[in-house]
């Protein structure tokens, strides 16, 4: 990566007795970047967001800030700061108290505090009468705003978001998360966000991770996660996806496992008795008109249609018993009824082969 | 949606009711202390308000309501201070014995006071300590300072641990979380339990009767008095130990009222 790395984990390794949540990671962290780390529950981005804030210790592995070792410093002596998924606003304290809380641990005057707070508010456009408003009668979308504001009065020189948007509703969620990218281009600060929701890592992101059981498994733009995953999982993590077990014939030439997939000329890299999952994501699947040729083809037996708006699912079923998904734009629905056999048929420059060990 | 009129008389009547079982006899006392009569009989025949001055004159009267302040008041310090921090280790931290700890420390609300006493007792003459009523205030506070552990702990249930994270994230050290996050938060659980410890002890009348020694509470002297050598101040400075418990009664919540109105009306930005 050009740009400089900020913060480093060198095989940072967290067990709670005898339950590994965190299995030896290491990631490089660039200055600027917006990084989310996205992953199932349980999968240990909690954790990890707490070893970088802080708030935990790893069991073993190092970490560092732009060069310098942090591994066992406590979050209030860390140059970084945590948006809370509850918030953690002080329920105690009005708008203005909480966005000055940094400012006033800090040591600043009033008069600085105040005139720090109506920036950010303005910042974040929030009206300046929200000054002395009670947190607790602000709205869900307000509360985000504060809770940004205040992290940001800290002047972190990293922020870090424990999926402070999950519970909002979808609008405002969409809203905060145009806003938040915004932000990031305004201020230049890394941020490094967690979330369960892939669609949330990539409205946002510069580059996304992808964690599971502990350990991150692929990292990248959205573009490049979304187009080579790594593997199964992050493939079917990544939206909808059709996943066919092939075995290569030699010459580059391959055969389905679970079902005939008709191969014309063009060839994978892959050895002979080599076995390997071929991937294609729905909207790269065509239905073959008569005489139409593709990469490769197949026929099924169309199953189910779904309207998803913008765009048209089809399920088709295949002499195996599998399904099959096939997305359309809606001004190119494909016309046809329940129980039509179907040719379907995808070019392999679309597709992307998995090899898992 | 408005009730039948036959469930708005039984709810009626149901308040009559209570409020007489629960403050009858209590006026009763009151009425009581402004007879004139040297002997406690009802109907009151002439009233006087003499047995208030005499009381007040009353050397005797004014030790035992100096040594129950006394007793009550360091029993309300220690068990505001031990239930705080007790509070938080029931309530908000994680550790290994919390569980054991969550139980045990309840446990003693539930003993027999006079058991209690009578075991303290035994204790200090094992120890060969002469119960005075410093003794007292270390008796009272086997069972007061639980009570007021579970009052602040109530209070600290409701609150986000994220909330000293947060704090703790922005740079603050322990004392500052302390400070301005733990306490004011946890304040009106504070105030109610310092009410409970100040009340429970100022009235507490088998554990001071166990372990004052030759010292006297104000409970204790009414209860001896009516066992032997009945004095006509006990209907008065039996009111008299009420009346303070109302004052101070009163007193918190409107200092709980006006905590709060400052804080709301604290927009300045100082905390």
């Amino acid at each position: 990566m050009a740009s400089q790395t900020v913060l480093r984990l060198e095989g940072v390794t967290k067990r709670f007795g005898s339950f590994t949540a965190l299995d030896s990671i290491t990631l490089d962290i660039a200055d600027g970047e917006f990084l989310t780390i996205v992953g199932p529950s349980g999968s240990g981005k909690t954790t990890m967001i707490r070893l970088l804030a802080g708030m935990d210790a790893p069991s073993s592995g190092e970490i560092y800030l732009s060069g310098n070792r942090i591994t066992h410093l406590p979050a209030n002596k860390r140059p970084t700061c945590m948006v809370f998924q509850s918030l953690a606003l002080f329920p105690h304290r009005t708008v203005g108290q909480n966005i000055e809380f940094p400012l006033k641990i800090r040591g600043l005057d009033r008069a600085a505090r105040r005139a720090r707070a109506m920036e950010l508010l303005q910042l974040l456009r929030l009206p300046a009468g929200y000054y002395g408003k009670g947190v607790m009668q602000c709205s869900g979308g307000e509360r985000q705003r504060v809770a940004l504001a205040r992290a940001l009065a800290f002047d972190p020189e990293i922020l870090f978001f424990d999926e402070p948007l999950s519970a909002l509703d979808y609008r405002l969620r969409k809203t905060l998360e145009k806003e938040l990218r915004a932000l990031h281009r305004q201020t230049g600060k890394t941020f490094v966000y967690i979330t369960h929701s892939l669609e949330e890592a990539m409205a946002m992101s510069d580059r996304i991770a992808i964690m599971r059981s502990g350990r991150i498994v692929q990292t990248g733009t959205a573009a490049e996660i979304y187009n080579t995953p790594k593997d199964r999982f992050v493939a079917e993590f990544m939206g909808e996806v059709n996943l066919f077990p092939v075995e290569g014939t030699g010459g580059g030439h391959f055969k389905g496992l679970a079902e005939p997939l008709q191969a014309g000329t063009a060839t994978l890299a892959l050895d002979a008795a080599a076995r390997a999952t071929l991937m294609v994501r729905p909207e790269f699947v065509r239905f073959l008109a008569p005489g139409e040729m593709a990469d490769c083809s197949l026929e099924g037996e169309l199953h189910n249609e779904f309207a998803l708006g913008s765009r048209v699912q089809y399920e088709v079923g295949l002499p195996g018993g599998r399904a099959l998904t096939v997305e359309k734009l809606a001004e190119a629905r494909f016309d046809g009824n329940y129980g039509d056999h179907v040719t379907l048929g995808f070019d392999l420059a679309h597709s992307h082969l998995i090899r898992e060990a | 949606m408005p009730h039948k009129p036959i469930t708005r008389a039984a709810l009626l009547v149901y308040g009559i009711l209570t409020l007489l079982v629960l403050y009858l006899p209590i006026a009763a006392i009151a009425f009581a202390s402004f007879s004139k009569a040297r002997y406690l009989s009802f109907p009151i025949e002439r009233y006087t308000s003499q047995w208030y001055g005499k009381a007040l004159e009353s050397s005797t009267v004014s030790d035992l309501i100096v040594t129950s302040f006394k007793v009550a008041f360091a029993v309300m310090l220690v068990s505001v201070v031990a239930g705080f921090f007790g509070a938080l280790a029931f309530a908000r931290y994680r550790w290994r014995f919390r569980g054991v700890f969550q139980k045990f420390v309840l446990l003693p609300i539930f003993f027999p006071q006079a058991v209690l006493g009578l075991a303290l007792l035994m204790w200090f003459n094992a120890i060969g300590v002469t119960p005075t009523w410093q003794t007292a205030i270390a008796a009272h506070l086997v069972w007061i300072a639980p009570i007021a552990t579970l009052v602040i702990a109530i209070r600290a249930y409701g609150f986000d641990p994220a909330l000293e994270e947060a704090a703790r994230d922005m740079g603050a050290g322990y004392w500052q979380i302390l400070r301005e996050i733990t306490l004011p938060l946890l304040w009106p659980g504070v105030v109610s339990a310092g009410l409970f410890a100040f009340l429970l002890s100022w009235g507490n009348f088998p554990l001071s009767l166990f372990t004052t020694g030759a010292d006297l509470t104000l409970p204790e002297w009414l209860y001896a008095k009516m066992v032997s050598g009945y004095s006509p101040l006990v209907p008065s400075v039996g009111s008299m130990t009420l009346a303070l418990s109302l004052i101070l009664l009163l007193a918190s919540a409107a200092c709980i009222r006006l905590t709060g109105r400052r804080r709301r009306r604290a927009n300045g930005g100082e905390g």
